[in-house]
């Protein structure tokens, strides 16, 4: 059984509707990677799945748990974390907070030994823990955000635009990460991106979207190599 | 059917937009701020010379008016949590605190300790009637929430309806006290003397407005400590911050919420209580007050609570200092002026927080 | 049939001929017949079965109701048509009606002097009083305005609020100003000579006869046909405002729809216009109070009775809709004289519950008022009447962005 399994779902905002019967998988452990063009419905997929936009029809289901009408803090509660594209950190709150944030659902009086592993991940954080995240560059803001979706070792991360705004260095370091994250039992991602190819190359599988509806699927490599995804999505 | 690209860009990612245009604005140097303060208390101080009062008049009243400053600061500081966390001015704040000081009225009847402690002119009653009417106005503060706000909320209601239903609010509370007390004056303690106390400087001042401001800080300071150093308080500060991410970090922000009115309700309760005793307890005591305390609110930045602190105690003693030249009944007209000047010299005020 | 009652009854005429006009769908030509007749047919149906004090009430009560409703149109035009969320319209009322008393009014003279007060008196004539009235309120407007309404929406009901309070201290303590505490009285009733001796001088003397029953106690008569004209002027008014381009554009910033397009300055700009023209209306609304109680002091402008029920009145006749906003007021008003009668009933059953309680019964229909807001914002924002032409509602569209 998949750990996320989104079946034939329907949402949008009021009467619009943006997806139109999309389905996918994430197995356990693996990153799937999201493409297709602005507007394709890309970020409201990753909203329906994470509960902050209850889908008109479809089921969504977790980690063997129907999660289609539950809110986000009994998903986070499931194990699924969610790093959004934009306002992903709180800036008025330190760093350290903002990942005593992320670990909020736990009651433990002591968090130390998770924010230690965070602080290995990203030792940029550990210099500037004291530091309002809101005084922070982009690339920091994003490690912030990323490190607080991990302190509760969730099974899947969601990560919206990961890359955007960044410059290419902080992208590569960025996306290392991810890798590094995923490994070694690490939980599964689900990546929306639109650096698709860089996205693709280290996903296991990939989809992508176009115009809310689901238009192709596979490995991410064999996404990468097919010739129609690389002529109308992946620029040439 | 097609879905228009626009409509899904606009549903995707207008937080970016907005969050660049409201940072730009947080620019602002707080220095005009400060020196148009620095420049008003100078300028009354000077007014009161030539209406002829001596420096010690002039001391006096100051410190009459951090006194002031103090009952504001409750009011002020828990407005401030529910701006803050809420994102809408409550105006049915001042009646919350009415409604607390009637109630401790009520307890009082029935509580024994009236005799006075010490210097003070209050007994251990009305301590304890305080005490016990936090809880009442904050139970009264979630009935409010989950009748009108909550339900609005739920259908992400605009700022204003939210506004407008707290003024329905405030003026269904005042029916209430109406209703149940009438419109007479009472007094805590009827004809009993509150002699002042002799400090240096010819400073004389009544033991319990000393009490009021010790109350005061140290409830600015309970809550400061509880939203730095707890679970909950930082949680709050998140959502004040970032009520969007404060959910997918999975806070559960109804509880916050909850948690935010009790504060503001049991702080507005002592703050009605403290203001009944300096003065008498009366029907419009609350909206009396209001002005004050959005002009201290806003003075120190909306959703800051060391700010709202420091808002009122400049509007306490301004209030106080101006009455050495103009009427006193004028002192609402003196923190609302303020509060105009606020708004054009730096409407974010001395301190922000939230509005992310 | 009573020549007294006729007299009275010919001064609704016009007034329900205007209504009809107002209510009556159909082509023109269709609305002005049957204008004429529903007016002439329940002109004729109230003469005749109403005493003369039943009928006098009528008169009263709809004027005062008109009163609000001019207040209520005011309103729409700042909250409904622009958004602007005034919580002081009691400063723009009060300042109208102050302004208007101490225009028509003459300095008192004599023993008056001694224990009346004013700053001036200018015996000007009523329209003059009205026009004035409005133009002060406008600058007293365009003054709140300008620091303010760039600003968030609850600054404005902030300092609006704040504003109301300070003109209510300025009249309730200024006795040079405006006789202080005490009333303010004897501002001049328009047309009063239409029924007290001597006859107006531009009367004509079929006019005289017709309306030689009357005494000067059947004035309401008289105001309630000149308030029902000035109504209906405001009304025709804010229709053509609101349809202008002008208009349009005012919908459309409120509405945040094309504010991308023009700078914010301009937007700035355009929104104390329409906060400016509300004040205006609520100034003249002011006027005509000052006029239709004749003596007038601070108390009259409580936030209850003079910023709150107005509120209620236009949130449920139909925010930015004009025919709602004169809907809501006579609804509310209403209920609200209705429920005063209601309370004395009432008052065995309240005794049980606490022998103060009938004493303080008035402040239940205070309950009332504020239960009604709160039920109109929780359950139908938008009113009895819907805006026409509505591109969005209020309530933000469907949390879009979230």
């Amino acid at each position: 059984m998949p750990l996320l399994e989104v079946n034939g779902i329907t949402a949008g905002y009021g009467d619009s509707e943006i997806l139109r019967d999309v389905s996918m998988t994430v197995e356990a452990g693996e990153i799937v990677s999201i493409i297709g063009p602005n507007g394709a419905g890309k970020s409201t997929l990753m909203k329906s799945v994470f509960g902050l936009l209850h889908p008109k029809t479809g089921s969504i289901r977790f980690d063997g748990h129907d999660i289609t009408h539950r809110e986000p803090y009994q998903i986070v509660e499931l194990g699924m974390c969610y790093v959004p594209q934009v306002a992903n950190v709180f800036t008025e709150l330190t760093v350290e907070e903002n990942l005593e944030m992320g670990a909020f659902l736990l009651r433990e009086a002591s968090l130390e030994d998770r924010k230690a592993r965070i602080y290995d991940l990203f030792p940029r954080l550990k210099e500037r823990r004291r530091q309002r995240a809101g005084k922070m560059s982009g690339g920091e803001r994003q490690m912030v955000a990323m490190g607080a979706a991990l302190m509760l070792d969730p099974k899947l991360v969601l990560m919206d635009e990961p890359s955007a705004g960044l410059s290419p260095v902080m992208v590569s370091m960025i996306f290392e990460r991810i890798a590094e994250i995923n490994r070694n039992d690490g939980p599964a991602m689900l990546i929306v991106e639109q650096n698709a190819k860089l996205s693709l190359a280290m996903s296991s599988r990939g989809y992508v979207l176009a115009a809310g509806e689901n238009r192709f699927e596979g490995t991410g490599p064999g996404l990468l190599n097919d010739p129609e995804v690389g002529r109308l999505y992946l620029g040439g | 059917m097609t879905t228009d690209n626009s409509t899904i860009a606009t549903g995707d990612e207008p937080p970016a937009q907005e969050r660049v245009s409201r940072e730009g604005a947080t620019g602002n140097s707080r220095w005009p701020l400060y020196i148009a303060i620095i420049a008003i208390f100078v300028l009354f101080w000077v007014f009161g010379a030539i209406n002829g009062k001596s420096t010690t008049t002039m001391l006096n009243l100051t410190v009459e008016g951090i006194m002031l400053g103090g009952i504001l600061a409750l009011g002020s500081v828990g407005l401030t949590l529910v701006y803050g966390v809420l994102k809408f001015s409550n105006f049915a704040h001042g009646d919350m605190m009415t409604i607390g000081a009637f109630v401790a009225f009520a307890l009082m009847q029935v509580l024994p300790g009236y005799e006075a402690i010490g210097s003070f002119s209050f007994g251990w009653g009305l301590l304890l009637a305080m005490i016990l009417a936090a809880p009442v106005v904050a139970a009264l503060s979630l009935g409010v929430d989950f009748a009108l706000f909550r339900p609005l909320r739920r259908r992400g209601a605009s700022v204003v309806l939210l506004t407008m239903a707290s003024l329905a609010a405030m003026f269904f509370l005042r029916s209430i006290i109406y209703l149940i007390w009438g419109a007479d004056y009472h007094f805590y303690y009827q004809g009993r003397a509150n002699p002042a106390m002799q400090l240096p400087f010819g400073i004389t001042i009544q033991a319990d407005k000393l009490f009021i401001l010790v109350l005061a800080l140290l409830m600015v300071g309970l809550v400061w400590v509880l939203l730095e150093r707890t679970r909950m308080g930082k949680a709050m500060r998140a959502t004040a911050n970032n009520p969007d991410l404060a959910q997918v970090r999975g806070i559960n922000t109804e509880r916050v919420i909850q948690w935010t009115w009790i504060i503001a309700g049991s702080l507005a309760a002592l703050g009605g209580v403290m203001y009944g005793l300096a003065s008498q307890v009366r029907p419009e005591m609350g909206f009396v007050l209001l002005l004050p305390l959005f002009a201290g609110t806003i003075l120190g930045g909306i959703g800051s609570p060391v700010g709202a602190f420091i808002g009122a105690m400049i509007i306490g003693v301004a209030f106080q200092l101006s009455s050495a030249f103009i009427d006193p009944t004028y002192g609402p007209g003196v923190a609302f002026m303020l509060m105009i000047l606020v708004l054009i010299v730096r409407p974010m005020g001395l301190f922000t927080m939230g509005g992310d | 049939m009573d020549s007294a009652q006729l007299a009275r009854g010919s001064f609704f005429i016009l007034p329900l001929f205007l209504l009809g006009l107002m209510v009556i769908p159909g082509s023109r030509l269709v609305k002005v017949v049957l204008s004429i007749i529903a007016a002439f047919v329940i002109t004729w149906l109230l003469a005749t079965s109403l005493n003369a004090g039943v009928f006098t009430y009528v008169a009263s009560f709809s004027t005062m109701a008109m009163i609000y409703a001019i207040l209520s149109l005011g309103l729409n035009s700042q909250w409904g048509m622009s958004g602007h969320v005034n919580f002081g319209i009691a400063a723009f009322f009060s300042i109208g009606a102050f302004t208007s008393a101490l225009v028509t009014t003459t300095m008192p003279e004599g023993v008056l002097a001694s224990y009346s007060a004013q700053a001036f008196g200018l015996g000007m004539p009523y329209l003059v009083g009205i026009l004035v009235a409005g133009i002060v309120s406008a600058i007293l407007g365009w003054l709140v305005a300008i620091p303010v309404l760039r600003l968030r929406a609850d600054f404005l009901a902030i300092a609006t609020l704040g504003i109301a309070e300070i003109i209510r201290l300025i009249f309730q303590n200024e006795r040079w100003l405006a006789n202080g505490p005490q009333p303010l009285r004897g501002i001049p009733q328009p047309w009063l000579c239409l029924v007290k001796q001597p006859n107006c001088s531009w009367e004509p003397q079929w006019l005289v006869d017709w309306l030689s029953p009357l005494g000067a106690r059947d004035y309401s008569f008289v105001n309630f046909l000149i308030v029902a004209v000035l109504l209906a002027v405001i009304y025709l008014l804010l229709e053509r405002i609101s349809n202008s381009p002008w208009g349009r554009m005012q919908r459309a910033i409120r509405d945040e729809e094309q504010s991308a397009a023009m700078s914010g300055k301009a937007v700035t700009y355009f929104r104390i216009q329409s906060f400016v023209i509300g004040s205006f209306i609520m100034g003249v609304g002011g006027a005509i109070y000052a006029s239709y109680m004749v003596a007038i002091d601070y108390s009259h402008f409580l936030p209850l009775y003079a910023t709150f029920i107005i509120w209620v009145m236009l949130m449920l006749g139909g925010s930015g809709n004009n025919k709602g906003a004169i809907l809501g007021a006579f609804v509310i008003w209403f209920v609200w004289t209705g429920t005063e009668t209601m309370i004395d009933w009432l008052a065995p059953a309240l005794r049980l519950i606490s022998d103060d309680l009938p004493s303080r019964g008035a402040y239940l229909r205070w309950m009332l008022v504020a239960v009604m807001l709160g039920a109109i914002v929780l359950f139908r924002p938008q009113g009895i009447l819907k805006e026409r032409k509505r591109v969005s509602d209020f309530m933000p569209r469907a949390k879009a962005g979230k």
